[in-house]
């Protein structure tokens, strides 16, 4: 080999090595900025909106650089985040169910943040704000700033319900006709009058419309007692006494997908689900479409849904303060404008809604202000580290035993009811 | 044979013994210890002894992951065999569209599980689907065919033989090729029709193949995952949890590290006494 070849081909030979060395060298736009990660769990439309607010974040100002990752949906992300908490490799920030944070806030490993600056005067909505969504949540350390909140409402095809000359059903008696009416065998398919996910947010919803509470004022978990009993027999009622109500296939967000799916694609005429598909359905939908608050029984009650933004105390310092300055930011009156108006949640800041009012928004989008004005008659969740665990091993599996195979409700939750108290 | 160095055997034994030690002989020790104590993986763990292995008992849990495995993997064990066969026998000739028959087959083989999955749940819709309305255009009543727990895990068990046949053909096929045409000649000549010559020639000789495909798809049934991930999350009322997503169920999203390691230790068990008992068979017909 001559001596210029074996040059050429060391000089090509350290081209990678170059490139390589460069591309670390390079920070690109994230430059000497504190840097957080942040896990989240919106997908479709409600990721496309966070993208775009952190994009403009990193546009804003340059301090803070967030690196978001998805993790897929809640129950997945939650899995994954204690895992990491457990490796010692928690991100700055993540979000979580309103049911998780006294599970997580009672096992010390979210951070108190009433000592970070301006925490005090974030201008929240106190019903979607720790304080308003927990019996006793104001009396707690500051752990959870709400973001992406919701509450159940129904969704109604306008034009089945013309044609079966139906108006918005407002309690339970009323629901039940509307489904018998709507229940009908369509050019050779069938549509059902209702469709509602088997699972622990709609009936805790129709639990506290019965008139009952998770959980006592000393704090055992009751289950609601007769209220409970009454809720998961309206169930039965409708899946197996009248067949007009279809249990959607699959289990936790499996069954929300199949639920909307089966709405948009005209195959149940009246649905209940969550504020925050509101947007996805109305961009949808190709029948009128109405929103309306779920009907009462004994009262109206609903609970919150969505999620907190919460940070990890096992996070770096900085790495926290870095998140803590992105967190105060998304839910400043702007950002939180415009992911609500973008997907269907609601605005969590005073200001946010006043702002909306003035510009006459909630005229031109009447369905936005249904889950805003159902906050009159929110339910607050207990503060209860353990309701998580009887969420996801207790009730979510005796409903399905309850409303797929008839299980009889009154003994079932009394089973659930010693398994809950059970150590 | 005598090894010229005293140590040679296990010296090369290191490297395979150190792998089954570091990635499932030490994680298994681990499981077992962890299935003594409570632990949410946040909290500190607590001892609690056999307690998790009494509660999966006393729930039921275990005879339910146990029950549901082992009739999905017959189901898919039995079908896959069969129709693998059939298939094979059935196309073990030259042609193009015998060809492009075996290549559609075992296409179903090489799509992923997510692929297959979404698939069917569309085509096992209980009013729209292609299945029921097939169902319904014959006169028989159409099921909720994922949605039903008395047909559930059979559903997922019929779409993983889907899935599996083809590759059940395929070890078949290479099989049958390998038996000398002059055995059917000498049989034909003696008189033997074709099923005689398909007892007594082509299965003996075809008993290797059976024992690997059944072993093989022994271990995919209950390595079965996705399928249940995807369809139905365990679902309806628990019908189609298998054992690997009951594990996944109780430390993902139950948070209970010491349960899950218990399904895990009798999991470990039961898959210990199945090999043991594929072993002793084996040996005896050996012997025989």
């Amino acid at each position: 080999m001559s001596g210029r070849a074996s040059r050429r081909s060391v000089v090509v030979g350290s081209l990678p090595l170059a490139l390589l060395s460069a591309c670390r060298s390079w920070e690109g736009p994230r430059g000497n900025r504190s840097r957080a990660a942040f896990w989240y769990s919106y997908g479709g439309k409600n990721r496309e909106v966070l993208e775009r607010l952190i994009g403009r974040f990193h546009g804003e100002q340059a301090s803070t650089w967030i690196d978001a990752t998805f993790q897929g949906d809640y129950f997945e992300a939650l899995a994954k985040l204690r895992t990491s908490i457990a490796a010692r490799a928690a991100p700055a920030m993540s979000h979580v169910v309103a049911e998780v944070v006294p599970y997580l806030a009672e096992a010390g490993v979210l951070e108190p943040l009433d000592g970070y600056p301006g925490a005090s005067e974030l201008d929240l909505i106190a019903g979607l704000a720790q304080g308003g969504s927990y019996s006793g949540g104001s009396e707690r350390p500051l752990v959870a700033i709400p973001f992406n909140r919701s509450t159940p409402i129904m969704y109604m095809n306008g034009e089945l319900l013309d044609r079966a000359g139906l108006g918005t059903p407002a309690d339970w008696t009323e629901l039940r006709h509307a489904a018998k009416e709507l229940t009908r065998v369509r050019d050779g398919d069938k549509v059902w009058g209702f469709e509602c996910p088997v699972s622990w947010w709609f009936w805790v919803a129709m639990v506290g419309a019965a008139g009952g509470k998770l959980v006592d004022d000393i704090g055992r978990v009751t289950l609601g007692g007769d209220a409970g009993v009454r809720a998961l027999d309206f169930w039965q009622t409708l899946v197996h006494r009248d067949r007009v109500m279809r249990p959607p296939l699959g289990r936790d967000y499996n069954a929300w997908q199949v639920t909307m799916q089966d709405f948009l694609s005209g195959r149940s005429a009246i649905i209940w689900s969550s504020t925050a598909f509101l947007r996805y359905v109305e961009e949808n939908a190709r029948f009128p479409v109405r929103v309306a608050a779920l009907p009462g029984d004994v009262k109206r009650s609903v609970p919150t849904g969505g999620t907190f933004f919460v940070l990890l105390r096992g996070a770096p310092e900085a790495e926290k303060r870095a998140a803590w300055e992105f967190l105060k930011w998304m839910v400043m009156p702007r950002q939180t404008i415009e992911w609500s108006t973008s997907t269907g949640y609601l605005p969590v800041a005073h200001s946010a809604v006043a702002e909306l009012e003035a510009s006459g928004y909630y005229v031109a989008h009447p369905s936005d202000r249904v889950a805003l004005e159902q906050l009159e008659s929110v339910e607050p969740w207990p503060w209860s580290p353990t309701l998580f665990r009887v969420q996801r091993e207790i009730v979510d599996p005796l409903l399905e035993d309850a409303v797929i195979e008839g299980a009889g409700a009154a003994d079932a939750l009394e089973t659930a009811r010693r398994e809950a108290s059970a150590p | 044979m005598k090894p010229n160095k005293k140590y040679g055997p296990y010296a090369m034994l290191v490297p395979t013994l150190g792998l089954l030690g570091i990635f499932f002989l030490y994680p298994l020790f681990v499981a077992a210890r962890q299935s003594l104590y409570s632990w949410d993986l946040l909290t500190p763990p607590a001892y609690v002894g056999w307690s998790n292995y009494a509660a999966l008992w006393q729930k039921g849990e275990l005879a339910r992951a146990f029950r549901n495995t082992l009739l999905y993997s017959s189901v898919v064990v039995a079908g896959s065999m069969a129709l693998g066969l059939a298939f094979a026998v059935a196309l073990d000739r030259p042609g193009k569209i015998v060809s492009f028959v075996r290549s559609a087959v075992f296409s179903a083989y090489v799509i992923s599980w997510v692929a297959v999955a979404l698939l069917f749940m569309w085509l096992l819709d209980r009013d729209a689907g292609l299945v029921s309305r097939l169902v319904r255009a014959v006169g028989l009543p159409a099921r909720s065919w994922l949605g039903d727990p008395h047909v559930a895990l059979y559903t997922l068990a019929a779409v993983s033989v889907w899935k599996i046949t083809g590759y059940a053909m395929v070890i078949f096929l290479a099989g049958l090729q390998d038996i000398p045409p002059a055995l059917h000649e000498a049989a034909a000549l003696d008189g033997a029709n074709r099923l005689v010559r398909f007892l007594r020639i082509t299965w003996p000789l075809l008993r290797p193949s059976a024992v690997f495909v059944a072993t093989t798809s022994l271990i995919m049934s209950f390595q079965a995952f996705d399928v249940v991930r995807i369809m139905t999350q365990g679902g309806p009322v628990h019908s189609t949890e298998l054992f690997v997503y009951a594990i996944y169920e109780q430390i993902f999203m139950n948070l209970r590290v010491g349960r899950a390691s218990a399904l895990v230790v009798v999991y470990s068990g039961l898959i210990l006494a199945l090999t043991l008992l594929q072993l002793r068979a084996w040996r005896e017909r050996r012997v025989a």
